[in-house]
This record gives C-alpha cells, structure tokens and sequence, in this order.
C-alpha cells in the first residue's frame, strides 16, 4: 500500500534480510499441510473401515467331518437368517476362500483335499442390530463347531494404531505452527532492528505504537500469505501426486488414508491461516517492542 | 513554557552527564546552545524532544510534568515539537514531498490539505524544483531544507536543531540560520545546538552553554547580522 493508503508505510518496499521469510514459510506450511492432509484422510479411512467391519459378521465352521460340517452350516445358516437385524447370511464358496488364504499358501489347486473351514458372510442393518454375546450363545448350542468373528479385537489394534498415528500428525502441525511463529518473531526483531532509526523518527514526529506496528502487520501479513501461498501449492501438487499413484495401486489398507483430492478444497483457507497468524504475531512482537522505548 | 529544575541524567549506571540543569524557554524565545563535544549537549536536546526522560529533576512541558505524564500521552505532546538534525534523517525510499508530508500524515491530515502545505512549504525553503527527488539526489543544503521543512510542516510550538548547520558550506548555514530566525519570529520557540561561534555571535541570542554536564546561562549579546 502506498504512503497515500490507509497504512502509513515509512518501511521501505523490502529489505534484503525479508527476502527469505516468505520462503521459509512457505516450506513449514508445505510440512503443515501434508501432515494435516494425512492426519485428515487417515480419519475418514478409519471411518470407513469401522463403517464397512461393524455391519459385519463372520461364522466359521470349524468341523473336520464334511457330513457333519455340511448339517451344522445348514443348522447355523437356519439360525442366522431367522435372526432379526441380519440382512443376508452366505456361504463363501471355497474358491473364494482359497483366494483369501492365497497370500499365506499360494495357489493351491482346488481339490487338493486342504480341510478348510467353512466361511459364512453376515450383513447386519446396523452395527446394534443384534446382541453379539446372545448370537454367540445361540449359535452354539444350534451348531456346536461354529466360532463368531466381529472383528472387535482386530478393529481396537488397528483403531489404537490409527489414533497414535493420529496423535503423531497433529503434534507435527503443532510443531511446525510454533516453528513458524518462531520464525516470524525471529524476523519481526532483526526488522525492528534495522528500521530502528526509522520507528525512533516515527516516533519523534508523534506517530503512535498501533501506527507504527500497523506497517509491520500488513508486511509480515503479505509475507504469510505469498508463504503460504507457496506451501500449499507444493502440498497440493505432492497430494495429487500421491492420490495419482495410489490410485494405480488400488484399494487397501494403505490407499484408504491417502487423501482424496475431492476433499482438499480446505486447503484453500491455509494462506489465510498463515497470513492471520503472521500479522498476529508481528503485531504482538512489534508493540512488546516499541513498548519499551520512550 | 518549557521549563527544567535541577534535571540530572545518567545513562544506566554511567556517571552523570547532565548535572542539576535548570532553565526555562519562554514562548517565541531563541537560544543557542553551545558546548565542546561530550559536554551533554545532544543529551538535553533529547530530554528537549521527549526522546528521553531525566533520571531526576523537574521538567514540565507545555504545562505538565514530563515525569509524571503517561507513555500514551507523548505522540500528542511530539506533535507540539519540531527537531532538526545534523545528519538530516531523511527517510531515503521517500521523495523531499513525502518526508515532509509525513508529519501532517501522522496527524491523520487529509491528501489535499497536505498537498496544498507542503508545496508551500517546500517552495518557502526554495525546493520548488526537488519536490519529488529522493534524499540520495539532494545536496548537503537540500536535504536540511527538506528536514527543517518537515520539522516545520506541523507549525510546532518548539524547534529544536542539533548542529544544523554541521554539515553544510557557510553560505548555506547562513541561509539556514535565516529560516530559523524567520520561523522564531513568527512565534516559534528555537532552540539550536551548534559549534559555529561566528553563528552564535551573527545571531545575538542568548545562550545555553554545557561544560561538562553544567549549564551556563549567557544572556544575548548585539546581533552581528541583525537581518539574519
């Protein structure tokens, strides 16, 4: 803004020593928001995970004997398909089930005679449509060699996994806010320093402290915001980047917390994030400084 | 108007560079302050232009206690005072127009009134041709037009010059002395530090002088040059 505007900026246009600032804020914002992208999308994936598990159940049918295997399927079947809150209860057909188990046997040939349990698929309407412990009890007594997964105790690992992971992410953007903070009241007191004579004289002809430090403000605000201008471009790239590879990888456990570019649009607010913090800590930093002068 | 009793100042636990000064500037008054370097001169035109606060002693401004008056109150009280410096304090990036604009800025003056002053100003001090040339194009005599105008600008109730003439040629610092002169006899009080006797005699005011952190009180003499 010029000397005509509503600031009156005595600083001049820029000083060799701000020349980097931008940049340097620039590159904690690109850390901020690769670790906010993932603590985010690592959120939504564990959500979508506990959505897809808690609305489903597993039996399996434990029986070496075929004949009697066969009858406690049918009997458990019977059981499942009677029961209120479930939706449909299936038999995985041993193909499939030979797939599943692919990645710890190999591929074993159909009829290689493997005792193999038998897999029943539940779909529940909602995650409290049925009382697990009375199922349990239920299926017990109906089919003696059948065992119910709800995969609470898989769920639990990977949830407190998740959320440690989670807490990790979020101390990152802690530390890198504070850094940043840092930094810019690092760079507010090199510049009070070099503009001393300048303020002093601001100062003499009765400018006032909110006058002075307004030139600061709208400074390291314009500082912020090409900063963070600049981070959340390269973090945006690099996101786009990874969801391009992830996508040719598929889904899994791992592309499930990639964050998905439709999601990102909040991104948009993290120039202005940086920017407000900026100005708010020069302010803070200029007027404890011009306090203690005369 | 201004008046000092028995100020002393020291920086931090330094010894005493100003020592019991006591006297008062009466409205429309001009006095010459003189003393060899290290004398303390350039530490009474601080307390003058309210850059420091005595470390004891009365000073009362405008008719309130310097001591006393709050931090928030003294960009008011700065406003009343115009201070003219040796090596000029120009603000570079700015044109001779803007650093005697910003003053009337500070005040919150509208663009116009601005406009219509400083041009005034500036073609009294004889810059109507270097309105809008930076510090770094001006010459020595220029630039302490530029700055006597900008302590000006404001029609201050007290002007006070540290060494203005130190850094420019005779014929200038007698064109400079002119202004001061022109501007106390409009109602400024003036107050100018200098080494230049040859100045102090042309002029005939009375004089403030510093040895060694005392005042000395010289009552003016006949003026050299009386229509300096």
């Amino acid at each position: 803004m010029s000397m005509w505007g509503r600031t009156l900026q005595f600083l001049p246009k820029q000083h060799q020593r701000e020349g980097l600032l931008p940049w340097v804020i620039g590159v904690m914002l690109f850390l901020c928001t690769l670790a906010l992208a993932s603590g985010l999308a690592l959120g939504k994936g564990i959500e979508r995970w506990s959505a897809g598990l808690s609305t489903n159940l597993t039996v399996q049918i434990v029986v070496e004997d075929e004949a009697r295997r066969a009858k406690q399927t049918e009997d458990a079947l019977t059981l499942l398909r009677a029961t209120p809150g479930i939706t449909s209860a299936y038999v995985q057909a041993e193909a499939d089930v030979l797939e599943l188990l692919s990645p710890w046997l190999g591929d074993v040939p159909f009829d290689a005679g493997l005792p193999l349990p038998t897999l029943i698929d539940v779909s529940l309407s909602s995650p409290d449509a049925v009382h697990i412990d009375g199922l349990k009890e239920r299926l017990a007594a109906a089919a003696p060699g059948a065992q119910l997964d709800d995969h609470q105790e898989w769920m639990s690992q990977v949830l407190h996994l998740a959320s440690a992971v989670q807490l990790v992410l979020a101390g990152i953007v802690v530390m890198v806010v504070l850094s940043t903070v840092a930094i810019v009241i690092f760079g507010c007191r090199a510049g009070l320093a070099t503009h001393r004579e300048s303020i002093e004289i601001m100062h003499l002809m009765g400018a006032e402290d909110a006058m002075i430090s307004k030139a600061f403000d709208e400074r390291y605000m314009a500082h912020g915001l090409k900063g963070g201008l600049v981070g959340v471009l390269l973090a945006a790239g690099t996101l786009y980047l990874i969801n391009y590879l992830a996508g040719e990888m598929g889904q899994g456990l791992i592309t499930a917390t990639i964050p998905d570019n439709a999601n990102l649009s909040w991104l948009a607010l993290l120039p202005l994030f940086s920017a407000l913090i900026t100005m708010i800590t020069a302010r803070i930093t200029v007027r404890r400084a011009l306090a203690q002068m005369m | 108007m201004i008046t000092f009793e028995n100020v002393g100042m020291r920086y931090g636990m330094g010894a005493e560079v100003l020592r019991d000064v006591s006297f008062s500037l009466d409205r429309g008054s001009f006095h010459f302050l003189v003393g060899p370097s290290g004398a303390g001169k350039t530490t009474l035109l601080k307390l003058l232009y309210l850059a420091h606060r005595p470390s004891r002693g009365l000073i009362n401004f405008f008719g309130r206690d310097l001591m006393t008056m709050e931090r928030e109150a003294l960009p008011r009280m700065r406003r009343r005072i115009g201070v003219v410096f040796q090596d000029f304090r120009l603000f570079e990036h700015m044109s001779a127009f803007e650093n005697v604009a910003l003053p009337l800025r500070i005040q919150g003056a509208k663009k116009a009134q601005v406009a219509d002053h400083v041009e005034e100003l500036l073609c009294w001090v004889g810059l109507e041709d270097r309105m809008h040339a930076r510090p770094a194009t001006l010459s020595g005599g220029e630039k302490q037009r530029v700055a006597i105008a900008r302590a000006i600008i404001n029609k201050p109730d007290l002007l006070v010059a540290d060494e203005p003439t130190g850094n420019v040629d005779p014929e200038m610092s007698r064109r400079l002395m002119h202004l001061f002169v022109a501007l106390n006899k409009e109602g400024t009080t003036t107050v100018v530090a200098t080494h230049d006797e040859g100045l102090v005699q042309s002029i005939g005011a009375p004089i403030l002088k510093l040895s060694k952190g005392d005042l000395e009180h010289v009552p003016g003499g006949t003026p050299i040059d009386p229509g300096a």
